[in-house]
């Protein structure tokens, strides 16, 4: 038999003392190479969650950032996840409250792009949406709000 | 019931459920709708990799960060890493994060009334060597009160944090002392439904690591989750 994995263990409310925004081959910058994505994180009550780490994992880079008072993040990312109908971020979700971390998928994609992926099959359909960002107006923007609970709960993997 | 069944269950029993109502803040937290399984869910992404130029020496020596000592009672913590097939993880980043000795952290919104102080800030980084191995030195941190229940307190634990291989591997927890007695009554411990498993996030005094006329051994060793893992949970909590 393997080796059972050590528990997981919250982050608390006082992670940001030791995880701090952390950059792997991606800017921490926003330039003509990057998207920038940002929204807010809301708990069951539609509140927005201060306390919350997000990890995007895509491919070779990686950016970690926390969200602010308000529930805010934003996120500079490689601009190749712009280029195509299935191109995506996974993220993992740390916070207070979160004994262990949430995994989802940011699709930079068009909504009937990402519903036709074969992949997302398992998805029921009025929550495809959850997972797509939406194009700001301005070039190389995003947004993508990420609801814990509810109506409009975000789909969240197993993990 | 057959071995393999007992071994998921103890697999499953490792972690803790996101729901966990004696953990008021799960309630609006955790998710309500069931988890997804994806067809990629179980394919490892690639993590970052990091090298020894993004650590320096002082990183993992909370007690060497300022001009002067930190009060409190100074401690020696090692430990390996592994994966699930027994091999040490080398080269993992560890990052961790703790209150200071009167148990107060250095937030702007830890309002506990226990002096910060001026010499601590409680944040270490290192990376295992290539037999997978770590050392923090740093302060024992105190207890701390939250307001989760009436007369709530976590008991004493530093905040670890572990890239390994890939998303797999990725692991937050927590390091607890031997002989806590708040670990009796702390949700966040006790969210974890196997016992085994729990008391495995208490690190155990250690003689050999204790350095004579100056800190206290403690060692914590950790397992991350390999490439090829089963899930965590297989149905929904």
């Amino acid at each position: 038999m393997k080796l059972i994995p050590t528990s997981s263990q919250t982050v608390g409310p006082f992670f940001s003392i030791g995880l701090a925004p952390l950059y792997q081959n991606a800017a921490a910058e926003a330039s003509n190479k990057t998207l920038t994505l940002a929204g807010k994180i809301f708990d069951g009550d539609r509140q927005p969650v201060p306390d919350a780490v997000l990890e995007f994992w895509s491919g070779d880079s990686f950016a970690r950032v926390s969200t602010s008072e308000d529930g805010s993040y934003s996120a500079v990312l490689e601009l190749s996840l712009a280029n195509s109908a299935a191109a995506s971020s996974d993220v993992l979700i740390f916070m207070r409250g979160l004994l262990k971390p949430v995994r989802t998928r940011v699709y930079f994609g068009d909504f009937d792009a990402v519903k036709n992926n074969p992949e997302l099959k398992a998805v029921p359909g009025e929550r495809i949406g959850t997972l797509l960002a939406r194009k700001a107006p301005a070039p190389y923007r995003y947004g993508w709000d990420v609801f814990m609970q509810g109506d409009s709960e975000t789909v969240f993997f197993h993990f | 019931m057959t071995k393999h069944n007992d071994d998921q269950n103890a697999l499953k029993n490792s972690q803790p459920p996101h729901l966990c109502q004696d953990y008021v803040s799960t309630r609006k937290r955790a998710p309500s709708k069931p988890l997804i399984e994806l067809a990629s869910s179980l394919a490892d992404l690639r993590g970052p990799v990091f090298g020894h130029d993004s650590i320096k020496p002082e990183d993992g020596d909370l007690t060497k960060q300022h001009s002067g000592d930190p009060l409190g009672e100074r401690i020696i913590v090692t430990g390996k890493v592994f994966d699930d097939d027994g091999r040490p993880v080398s080269g993992a980043l560890i990052e961790i994060w703790q209150a200071n000795a009167a148990g107060r952290y250095r937030h702007k919104n830890d309002n506990h009334p226990a002096p910060l102080d001026p010499n601590f800030t409680g944040c270490g980084r290192v990376l295992t060597d290539n037999e997978g191995r770590y050392i923090f030195a740093s302060i024992k941190p105190g207890a701390y009160p939250w307001k989760n229940h009436e007369n709530a307190w976590r008991p004493a634990h530093i905040h670890f944090s572990l890239f390994g291989a890939g998303i797999l591997s990725r692991l937050v927890t927590q390091m607890y002392f031997p002989g806590d007695p708040l670990l009796a009554f702390d949700p966040i411990y006790n969210s974890i439904p196997s016992q085994n498993a729990r008391q495995r996030l208490i690190s155990t005094f250690d003689w050999q690591t204790t350095k004579p006329e100056h800190a206290l051994g403690y060692r914590f060793d950790i397992v991350l989750r390999g490439t090829k893992s089963t899930p965590m949970e297989t149905t929904h909590p």
